[in-house]
């Protein structure tokens, strides 16, 4: 885990919990922005956005997380995230900075109530402890 | 062959064999006239000698052939008669599956020996080929055709290499002398661990029975043990026949197979190289000069049109953003510069419509593409069927996007199929009934507002209503009540379903297993509709209406629970006001009584529980939008108008979504959804935000 520790990560939180995504891994964070719901898909999958001019779908991880919906707020994004060929912006409640880990341990089975296969494992910042996203996984959710 | 060359001889290739196609059939229904031999004779040459230039030696014999037969006619030393044309389809047909495998595989893998056999003897069988020297006939007739297949000989047939001219006055040479001249080919067996070796005796001993003029790969690379390929070319001369020759060949170890192709001893084709090297050096395109010089066409690819077609989209969908900031901008401020941003919107208008307009007729193609295509096919279709039947073809010049002509292929083919097949009365029952003989069949295209619509009509035996109820009863189609009260309309339509088929018995031309559905189903996915109209023992009438193009659709802009929805203009039938009073239940469902007509209702906010009086004003909007022969009217909120929509797709994550064709950026920046009304008609579906 030693090259894992200088990477880069951008970390944004979801009620009192803190997640992470490589840096490399996103294109840009955006504000929210209006919404086209699509019917008939997963519950998770919010609609589409006007990416300046491309047709970007939404996620909201709270749905993926099974959290209860929440109106979004002035603190809400969109963290704009390159997977394999496809653009995906993932809805998140706050981004809170750029930060490195100090240490990495693997995923415990559950990450507070959260299926253990969703993270690359538990970034150590000083006390804070924060789950880094494995977007393969969180991505290709299946239900 | 190289990559660039060979794109633009297969493009030619499928001209001159279309072009082939039709002549033949000209010649076939016309007799020989002078000038249509004249076309027939040029096009066989011009594919002779390009043939020649891409090195396909196999294409070039059989096109050889052919123009000299057509020589004979052409110089009335041949009549035309049936078999003639019979032998010339045969020869479009291995050319055309020459080109197929070229398309796929880089090299030719048809058999052509027995063809160029068929066509030789039939040049000869009048007595009047002054061209063919007696003494390549014995040769001939040495060729076991069937012992080839035997060796299972197509597997390691290789297209023959060009020869050089040095190499074609050896030939030459080789046949004044008496000696017979062939090209062989000779497959080393894949477990042979000595190839080179192997290669080099099996060269070693041609070079004993006789001359070997060409050896790819070279003797030179032999020596060296490299082997390109387990398949060995030679030019061979000698005095063998062919039987004793590939006898001895195939008695070699390590020998998987051998084939022999007689090298013609031919004066004429002496002078092909020199015309070739002329050919190619005028860019391989240069067909028929006379046309060349005063067309002024480029030959483009599909890729960058279709570009260009994405880049125009993307103008349109700026244009109207622009058009909306133009409009919040004049609310707002009365300056002078809003105005000036006004005239440069307009003018942006018009020059993108403009731009959208050429790009998209760069698209368009005749439908005459497609059209081209019929008439042989019908030939042989009326043929095996044993029916008489006149083409009719209108229209061919109506121009449609080259991407729709494709997809419209397929459905079309079919439904001249059907009509051929159970459509059309055998020639006796006709005559039986007091109808002409010859059956009619019509194919039409027109522009029809900004659709194409396209015809296909024959003066058939008609669809009887009560078989078809009777045939969907017996399948379980549908229950007895539900037969009783379908309209006549509504059961002719009955064909459309999955899995309904008329057919008695299966025959070989239609029934394979592709139904009308499939039809259907094809044409509504390009955005287009399909109606019958038929007559017991007068004809039936398919009519098909298509966009103009895919990319870019007119669209009805709806609202629905505050989300911008879009219904595309091309399956919308029309737009009524009615009043709640208007709307009936019928079994607890919402319907509209339109002209005798009962349509059902889908409340579009809330399909289950559907209110008609939300709104609370008079008069309700219903889009009355059509599937086929189905119709039915939704209900929405709002309409807001029609505009050109960009279709754009939801992305390989989302993928396709039930109910939604794609979706595309309106003038404020929001995404907005574009319906597939097919999916409104289908019990299940229904819209679950």
């Amino acid at each position: 885990m030693q090259a894992a520790v200088q990477e880069q990560y951008v970390e944004f939180g979801i009620e009192n919990e803190q997640y992470a995504i490589r840096i490399q891994e996103i294109h840009e964070i955006i504000k929210m922005q209006d919404i086209t719901q699509i019917p008939n898909v997963k519950p998770y999958v919010k609609g589409v956005i006007n990416l300046r001019g491309k047709i970007v779908p939404v996620l909201s991880l709270r749905a993926m997380f099974e959290m209860a919906d929440k109106p979004y707020s002035k603190t809400s994004r969109i963290v704009v995230v390159h997977h394999r060929e496809d653009t995906v912006g993932i809805i998140v409640d706050r981004v809170s900075k750029v930060t490195t880990f100090t240490d990495i341990q693997p995923p415990p089975d559950r990450v507070g109530g959260i299926d253990g296969n969703f993270f690359v494992g538990i970034g150590l910042n000083g006390s804070a402890l924060v789950g880094i996203l494995k977007l393969d996984e969180v991505l290709l959710h299946e239900e | 062959m190289l990559a660039e060359y060979k794109e633009v001889f297969l493009e030619e290739l499928e001209e001159q064999l279309q072009l082939m196609d039709e002549v033949i059939l000209q010649l076939e229904q016309c007799g020989d006239s002078g000038e249509v031999v004249q076309t027939l004779f040029r096009a066989a040459h011009t594919l002779k000698g390009s043939s020649a230039a891409m090195g396909l030696g196999e294409m070039q014999r059989l096109t050889h052939q052919m123009e000299h037969l057509l020589d004979q006619v052409r110089s009335k030393k041949r009549s035309v008669t049936p078999p003639l044309i019979d032998l010339l389809f045969k020869s479009m047909d291995i050319l055309k599956q020459m080109k197929l495998d070229m398309e796929q595989h880089d090299a030719s893998f048809v058999d052509i020996t027995s063809c160029l056999l068929e066509l030789e003897a039939f040049g000869r069988s009048s007595g009047e080929s002054p061209s063919e020297p007696p003494s390549e006939s014995s040769g001939d007739k040495a060729i076991p055709t069937d012992d080839e297949a035997a060796f299972g000989a197509d597997s390691f047939r290789r297209p023959l290499p060009e020869q050089t001219l040095s190499t074609r006055l050896k030939v030459q040479e080789m046949q004044e002398k008496g000696k017979r001249v062939y090209w062989i080919q000779i497959g080393i067996a894949p477990e042979c661990v000595i190839q080179g070796a192997r290669a080099y005796v099996i060269h070693s001993m041609l070079t004993e029975w006789g001359d070997v003029l060409m050896a790819s790969p070279e003797a030179e690379s032999l020596d060296e043990g490299y082997v390109e390929s387990l398949v060995l070319t030679f030019l061979f001369a000698g005095n063998l026949e062919a039987e004793e020759l590939k006898a001895r060949l195939t008695r070699l170890v390590d020998v998987a197979g051998v084939h022999l192709v007689p090298e013609p001893f031919d004066r004429e084709d002496m002078t092909i190289p020199a015309a070739v090297a002329v050919e190619k050096t005028a860019g391989q395109s240069g067909t028929q000069p006379v046309e060349k010089s005063k067309s002024t066409t480029i030959r483009v690819s599909v890729d960058r049109l279709d570009h260009l077609m994405n880049l125009v989209g993307e103008l349109v969908i700026d244009q109207t953003r622009i058009e909306q900031i133009e409009r919040k901008q004049r609310q707002r401020f009365q300056d002078e510069s809003v105005s000036e941003l006004g005239h440069v919107s307009d003018h942006i208008h018009r020059i993108i419509s403009d731009l959208q307009e050429s790009v998209m007729k760069a698209r368009m193609l005749p439908i005459e593409q497609l059209f081209n295509r019929f008439p042989r096919m019908i030939r042989d279709l009326s043929r095996s069927l044993g029916k008489e039947l006149d083409l009719v073809m209108e229209g061919k010049e109506t121009e449609l996007d080259r991407t729709l002509i494709e997809e419209i292929a397929d459905p079309l083919i079919h439904l001249i199929r059907n009509a051929v097949d159970h459509g059309l009365e055998s020639p006796e029952l006709r005559e039986k009934l007091g109808k002409s003989r010859k059956g009619t069949l019509t194919i039409r295209a027109a522009h029809e507002d900004n659709q194409v619509v396209i015809y296909v009509e024959d003066d058939g035996k008609g669809i009887d209503a009560a078989k078809i109820k009777a045939s969907a009863l017996r399948k379980g189609m549908i229950r007895e009540e539900e037969a009783e009260l379908l309209s006549e309309r509504e059961a002719v339509n009955l064909i459309f379903r999955p899995g309904f088929s008329t057919a008695q018995s299966v025959s070989d031309v239609s029934g394979r297993g592709v139904g009308m559905d499939i039809v259907r189903s094809h044409i509504e996915k390009l955005n287009g509709l399909i109606d019958i109209e038929t007559s017991p023992g007068q004809g039936t009438r398919f009519k098909i209406r298509l966009p103009l193009t895919l990319a870019i659709i007119s669209g009805l802009l709806v609202k629905v629970m505050n989300q911008t929805l879009i219904v595309p203009m091309s399956s919308i039938a029309e737009i009524v006001r009615v009043t709640a009073q208007d709307i009936k239940n019928v079994h607890g469902r919402p319907v509209i009584v339109l002209r005798k007509q009962v349509i059902p209702v889908v409340d579009m906010n809330d399909p289950v529980h559907p209110d008609f009086h939300r709104t609370g004003k008079n008069h309700i909007p219903l889009i009355i939008v059509g599937l086929a022969e189905k119709r039915l009217a939704l209900v929405v909120d709002e309409l807001i108008g029609n505009q050109e929509i960009v279709i754009k797709s939801l992305g390989s994550y989302i993928g396709k979504v039930d109910g939604i064709a794609g979706a595309t950026i309106l003038g404020d920046g929001n995404v907005a959804l574009i319906l597939e009304i097919s999916a409104l008609f289908n019990p299940t579906g229904g819209y679950k935000f």
